[in-house]
């Protein structure tokens, strides 16, 4: 699942994505409210909710924090499946600090998006 | 019609000079009068007011007494001391401690007075005026580096996504698909990241308030060597470094400044080079650090090692920005650190850098 406010950027890291061929299935939101009515409406179908979100930071009405703040009140049994991820360009020091404390946030990954990277972090898991 | 009302605190033990005193002046004045330093303290609290005068001799506490106690609540009102007899001892005191504008004596001559309170107050306009201009600058200045960061954040977001486009051409095995086109994309962006995150750095720099932690250089420069060559390997590099004791210093600027000078020792290599080579020697004492990094590159020409510090200075034929050494020098002021370079063909280029240990500044407060 990816979420960014960035049209440019969603079709790139999708793409990405579907060329590394990490995963079966790709979904991505414009912003974090959709991808939070999407989480909500599938919350008791399981085979619809992603495994892995990647969440932009810097998005206007929701910004990723404010997502997670939600994200982190769905049921516990979907949160502790899925696996979170950022993916920005921030190079706010600020920023950077508040995701890796974020005990939601398993990592943090800066654009351009480096798809071997990702895979290290799939394997570790 | 005066525009403006220049309000005077006058304080003294006797009553008839206060009457006196508001009735020469109470037409170009907003006169507030006061029968003690007590009282007069009391009218400073509650009314802005721009110049007082006090009497010397007064019981309980003298007018120079009283201008010292208030130099620090009330350091604006400009002061102006009046007395009936000449007291060297008290004119001393007053110009050494009570930060006095004028000295009268009593009894005092209107128009001199008058002359007296008029440049008074000037004065405090002048000290007014500037600390407004001073504030407004400070004000301006802030908002023009707020701008530079938000729009350095701004202008990245979207040459991120063209190194990601770039990224995606070469997963799709389309990058040497039109002659070095794609090539030259990566290189004028990464570039222009390049400037960008300095000009963040520079930023970063300028505002962040000095933050202290412990330092263990040797992990430092493990990491920033690692960062550094990711992308060319070819380089060798020797490290030594002797830290048996615990330094206290500003992690960000130190990292800043020890990447800058290893990716120049990188950057600026001898491309012909057989034998790449970095030397990075570093000692650590409770009183600072010693840094030194050495390299075999390309050199800096003799009559340039002056120029390296200031910005957007570039040597001829070389790529960077300009920015990388002069944001290591104003690092390194801010945590009151030095740095000398020297470079020529036998011992190659060394820059060598002092930082203060901020342990030692502690344990001696």
């Amino acid at each position: 699942m990816l979420i960014d406010d960035n049209e440019v950027d969603l079709k790139i890291n999708a793409k990405v994505l579907s060329i590394a061929n990490l995963f079966e299935h790709i979904i991505h939101f414009k912003s974090g409210e959709s991808g939070l009515t999407y989480l909500k409406k599938h919350i008791h179908h399981p085979e619809e909710l992603p495994d892995l979100i990647l969440l932009d930071i810097q998005m206007p009405d929701m910004n990723g924090f404010e997502f997670l703040d939600y994200y982190k009140r769905l049921p516990k049994s979907f949160v502790d499946s899925c696996i979170v991820t950022i993916l920005s360009s921030t190079l706010d020091f600020g920023d950077i600090k508040k995701a890796e404390a974020n005990t939601y946030v398993a990592k943090m990954f800066m654009k351009p998006l480096n798809p071997k990277e990702l895979r290290d972090f799939l394997h570790l898991l | 019609m005066n525009t403006t009302t220049v309000r005077v605190l006058y304080i003294d033990d006797e009553e008839n000079n206060l009457h006196a005193f508001k009735a020469s002046f109470r037409r170009q004045y907003e006169i507030y009068t006061a029968i003690s330093a007590a009282e007069g303290l009391k009218i400073l609290e509650n009314v802005p007011v721009n110049v007082i005068i006090a009497d010397q001799k007064m019981p309980g506490m003298t007018g120079v007494e009283f201008f010292k106690s208030i130099i620090n609540t009330y350091p604006d009102p400009i002061r102006i001391l009046l007395t009936g007899y000449t007291d060297i001892e008290a004119l001393a005191d007053a110009i050494n401690h009570g930060d006095i504008y004028r000295y009268i004596t009593k009894p005092w001559n209107d128009l001199e007075l008058h002359n007296s309170i008029k440049n008074a107050y000037d004065a405090y306009k002048a000290k007014i005026d500037l600390r407004n201009k001073i504030a407004e600058l400070e004000k301006t200045n802030d908002e023009l580096n707020r701008f530079i960061y938000s729009i350095s954040h701004e202008l990245r977001a979207p040459l991120v996504s063209v190194l990601g486009i770039v990224n995606l051409v070469k997963m799709e095995d389309l990058y040497d698909s039109s002659g070095e086109y794609w090539s030259l994309i990566e290189t004028c962006s990464n570039k222009l990241d390049y400037y960008i995150q300095k000009t963040l750095q520079y930023y970063k720099n300028n505002k962040t308030a000095t933050d202290l932690s412990s330092i263990n250089f040797k992990k430092l420069i493990t990491e920033l060597i690692e960062l550094y060559t990711y992308t060319d390997k070819s380089t060798n590099f020797i490290i030594n470094i002797d830290q048996n004791e615990e330094f206290i210093g500003d992690a960000f600027r130190i990292e800043v400044i020890l990447g800058n000078l290893v990716s120049n020792a990188i950057k600026y290599q001898n491309v012909n080079e057989e034998n790449k080579r970095v030397s990075i020697d570093i000692s650590v004492t409770s009183y600072g650090a010693d840094i030194a990094i050495n390299d075999n590159g390309v050199g800096i020409l003799n009559e340039h090692l002056e120029k390296i510090f200031t910005q957007f200075f570039k040597g001829k034929n070389q790529h960077g920005s300009g920015l990388g050494l002069f944001i290591v020098k104003e690092a390194l002021t801010k945590i009151h650190g030095k740095i000398e370079v020297s470079s020529n063909v036998i011992d190659g280029t060394t820059f060598k850098i002092t930082i203060p240990n901020a342990k030692f500044d502690k344990e001696t407060k």
